[in-house]
Order: C-alpha cells, then sequence, then structure tokens
C-alpha cells in the first residue's frame, strides 16, 4: 500500500516537471529574445577534399621521405662510429669482416662465439652464438688470442671469398662455410679525402640509384620471363640511370650474376661516380649488354679503400676492369 | 439482424474463452529478488572487470620492467629458432648496454634477410649498418684478446649497441615500406 502511494507520488511529481519545462519552453529566454539577431556568418568556401590518387600520391611521397630519412640516419650513424672505431683499427689484420665476438675457451682449443653480427656473414652462415670454432680454413686455433689468430688468418682473404669454419656446437663437429665481407672504409673522413676535392663520401650507393626497386626472381617469375637466374627490375631509377626499363631483368654486373635483390645493392653500391659498368640485361626476352658510366656525384665513397689505403682490396666485388673516376685522376 | 446477433454471439463466445486475467508475470517480491539478484551480477561483472583491468596492467607494468631491462630479464627468455643467433650469456660489461639490446637483436633476427621487394637505398644503408656492425664485433674479439681494458672495451660495447638501434630504425622503415607490417 505504502509502495503504491510512493509510486503515486512520483508520477505526480515527474508530471509537475514535465509541465513546468514545457512552460518554459513556450515562454522562451527572456534574454535572448530581448538581444539583437547575431549577424550571419561569413561565407565559408566548400572543402575541396583531396581525391583517393591525391592521397596516395602523397602517401608515396611520405614513405619515400621516411626511406630517405632513414638513410640519413644511417649514413649520420655510420659516420660517428668511425671515429670511435678508429683507434682499435690496428687490432686486425684481416681488410674482411666475418661479424662474430670471439673468445678464448678454457685449454685453447678454438675461440667460442660470444656475439654474433645481425645480418653478418656469420650469421647468413648458421653460425650461432655458443658454438665453439676450432679451425679456419683447415687451420687449427690455438692459444689465448683466437680473435687476433683468425683475423691473421683472413689476411690475405678477398671479400667474397668462401671460407671453411669448422665448428663445434654443442659437443658436435660441424663444417660451415662464411662468405667473408670487406671491411667497411673508416678512413673516408680524413683530411686526404679533401685532397681529392671531395666533399664527404656518399653512404652505402649513388643518390641516382636508391629509388630503385628490385625483386630476387623465383623459379615462377623466371619461366614467366625466360630466365632462371638474376634480379627482376620492378622501378628502374627515374632518372633514367643505368639505362634500365621496369620489367628488365639483371643477368650481370661486369659479369658478376646478382643472386638476389639485396646482392644488386651491395655490387652496384661498390661503384663510383664515373666509372664504365656493363650490365648484361634480359629485355623482352632478348639479352642485351647495357655500357654505360656511373652517374656523377660530389660524393665518393671508399675513396681511400680504394685508391689510397688498399688498392689491392676489392670491398666487395669482383669487377672487370674497373677504372678510375675522372674526379680522381 | 439476425446476422448481428449471430455475430455477437459468436463474440461473446470468444471473450468467454478469454481467461479471466492476465496472470501479472511475478509480484513486488519476485521483482525485488530479481533485482537484487541482477545488482548482485553486476557487481561481479565490475569485480571481473577490474580483475581483468589489474590483469592488463600487471601486464603492462611486466613490458615496461622487461624493457627498462629488469636484471637478466631479457636473457631469461628462450633463444630458439633464429632467436638463437642472440647472446645467452652476457658478459659483465653489459651493464653498460642498453637494456633493450638484446631485445632489438631478437627482433632483428625475426626478420626475413631481405624484403620481397628490395628498395635498393634504404636496403644499401642497411648493408652498410650490418658490415659496420660486423666490423666492430671482430674488433671487439680482437681488443678482448689484446687485453684492453673494460672501459675501452664497454666504449666499442656501446658503439655497437647504437649502430643496432640504428639499424632497427632503418629495418622497420625498410619494412614499412614493404608493407610486410
Amino acid at each position: 500500500m505504502n509502495k503504491s502511494r510512493l509510486i503515486g507520488a512520483r508520477g505526480a511529481g515527474a508530471l509537475a516537471c514535465v509541465l513546468l519545462l514545457r512552460a518554459a519552453a513556450a515562454a522562451g529566454p527572456p534574454a535572448a529574445a530581448a538581444a539583437p539577431p547575431a549577424p550571419p556568418l561569413p561565407a565559408v568556401p566548400a572543402v575541396q577534399l583531396p581525391s583517393q590518387a591525391e592521397i596516395d600520391a602523397q602517401l608515396r611521397s611520405a614513405q619515400k621521405q621516411l626511406e630517405e630519412a632513414a638513410h640519413e640516419v644511417a649514413r649520420l650513424s655510420t659516420q660517428f662510429s668511425g671515429s670511435v672505431m678508429e683507434e682499435f683499427m690496428p687490432l686486425l689484420a684481416a681488410h674482411v669482416v666475418i661479424g662474430v665476438q670471439l673468445e678464448p675457451v678454457p685449454g685453447n682449443r678454438g675461440a667460442r662465439v660470444r656475439e654474433v653480427s645481425p645480418g653478418g656473414p656469420a650469421a647468413q652462415a648458421g653460425i650461432r652464438s655458443g658454438d665453439v670454432i676450432v679451425a679456419v680454413n683447415g687451420t687449427e686455433l690455438k692459444g689465448d688470442a683466437p680473435a687476433r689468430q683468425v683475423s691473421s688468418l683472413l689476411h690475405d682473404v678477398k671479400p667474397d671469398t668462401p671460407v671453411s669454419l669448422r665448428v663445434e656446437r654443442d659437443g658436435k663437429p660441424l663444417a660451415l662455410t662464411v662468405t667473408v665481407r670487406g671491411a667497411p672504409d673508416l678512413l673516408a673522413r680524413l683530411p686526404r679525402v679533401q685532397d681529392f676535392g671531395l666533399e664527404g663520401h656518399e653512404p652505402f650507393i649513388q643518390r641516382s640509384l636508391r629509388d630503385m626497386e628490385l625483386a630476387s626472381l623465383t623459379p615462377g617469375l623466371g619461366s614467366y620471363f625466360g630466365a632462371d637466374k638474376g634480379v627482376l627490375v620492378l622501378r628502374a631509377p627515374a632518372d633514367g640511370a643505368l639505362q634500365l626499363q621496369d620489367g628488365d631483368v639483371i643477368l650481370a654486373i661486369d659479369g658478376r650474376s646478382p643472386e638476389s635483390g639485396s646482392h644488386a645493392a651491395r655490387i652496384l653500391g661498390s661503384y663510383l661516380g664515373g666509372e664504365k659498368i656493363t650490365l648484361r640485361i634480359l629485355r623482352q626476352h632478348k639479352t642485351l649488354d647495357l655500357e654505360m658510366t656511373m652517374p656523377e656525384t660530389t660524393h665518393q665513397r671508399d675513396v681511400h679503400r680504394r685508391e689510397v689505403v688498399l688498392p689491392q682490396v676489392d670491398p666487395h666485388v669482383t669487377r672487370l676492369a674497373p677504372q678510375r673516376s675522372p674526379a680522381l685522376a | 439482424m439476425s446476422d448481428l446477433n449471430s455475430r455477437s454471439a459468436e463474440l461473446a463466445k470468444l471473450l468467454r474463452s478469454l481467461p479471466q486475467e492476465a496472470a501479472a508475470p511475478y509480484g513486488y517480491q519476485e521483482f525485488e529478488r530479481r533485482a537484487h539478484e541482477r545488482a548482485r551480477h553486476a557487481r561481479g561483472l565490475a569485480g571481473g572487470e577490474r580483475l581483468a583491468a589489474a590483469c592488463v596492467l600487471g601486464a603492462v607494468l611486466l613490458a615496461v620492467l622487461v624493457r627498462l631491462g629488469a636484471p637478466g630479464g631479457a636473457a631469461r627468455l628462450p633463444a630458439t629458432g633464429a632467436a638463437a643467433l642472440v647472446r645467452t650469456a652476457p658478459g659483465p660489461e653489459d651493464e653498460t648496454l642498453p637494456p633493450h639490446a638484446g631485445l632489438a637483436e631478437r627482433w632483428l633476427a625475426s626478420l626475413p634477410e631481405e624484403p620481397a621487394i628490395v628498395h635498393v637505398g634504404t636496403r644499401a644503408a642497411v648493408l652498410g649498418l650490418e658490415d659496420r656492425i660486423a666490423q666492430i664485433d671482430d674488433l671487439l674479439g680482437a681488443a678482448g684478446d689484446n687485453g684492453d681494458a673494460l672501459a675501452r672495451l664497454a666504449t666499442l660495447r656501446q658503439e655497437r649497441a647504437r649502430l643496432v638501434g640504428t639499424l632497427v630504425q632503418v629495418r622497420y622503415a625498410e619494412v614499412l615500406a614493404d608493407g610486410s607490417l
């Protein structure tokens, strides 16, 4: 009974509230009624929304900027590390890198791999941290300085040369082959670079080649293009560098067959502006030899390694008859 | 008229067949009991949400701790497959390194060797960084053999960690451009 009374009272209260609100709304706001009408808003021009094509173009542009920024970060970071490493360089006898941190093992019979460089030659060969390298190219490692011994054993080894390693992993013997790489140049920052009238060194690869896109040739792609090896050019350099066209298959660069897009980038990155280069390509099922000169640049990389410091050692590739850049002649 | 009567009779018959009164689904007491039940259920749900929130918070805290380098946190993770490339026995000098260095290398090891579409400029930068890191690693071994002081070795290690950080940035840009993220 009490509950029904309570409900009735609440209903009456709610009804009263509704009536009051309606009355207030009918009367309208007194102040607003007295105020003069607001001036009309200025006409807003119609907003032109970008089309999908424009957004796509902007997105591509932003991605290009991101890549350029990443390249610049890599350049500066690498340049910075040069000064830190210079004082240690005399410790290395080899002109190639293998990409492992080694430490002695008890009994001085080998070298334990403490670290493996990400993406380095040893990592690509399947070497793992904890492995014990017991021999390099058939020579056993002995003594309490195995890392320096390895460096000495690699002294005369040229870049891109396979090196056989005898390894113990979990006590079991294992034979691995590492393809060593040329040691990056540390000396381009020295004043002698300025003697050549160069502003610095172009890092990694010629600017005109940076927008090129490549893909490794899979068996399916290979049968479509009529090649069983090579690298497919998805996007040729925009400025016509290397005379390449979209859809070309690069079969060889100065006689060297690229095995992947990375490999092709590494080979192309080893050329200076002004050097002659011959590309063997497949274009519309026809094999062509393109002879050209690498585009000139104000930045020439690896000057000391090539021309002054290590004239005998080719950093990455074995090239046929490399020519001096006119800038150095 | 007779038609109207017959319709009325039919209608009356239908009305009589209806139940006397639609029974209320339940009385006030039942309403009160069910209301209590709903409130209790709602409290239970709220407790579950609190529990879930606590779990999420705990997971975030754990991630932050790992990222900020809870001692040995990164090293305790199991090294399997490609991640086995990463160090498993950190040395004493590693206290000078950024705590996320191990995580960065794990992420790098999880990536394919090269993207499906190679953007030559970015790839060349990646290769250059990898070569430089490999050179530092070779140097670190030789410097250790040479009996160099820990402080000097620490400088090289820090430089290596910095380059690995740069490599992560460039690789990330490369992966983004490839559209494989």
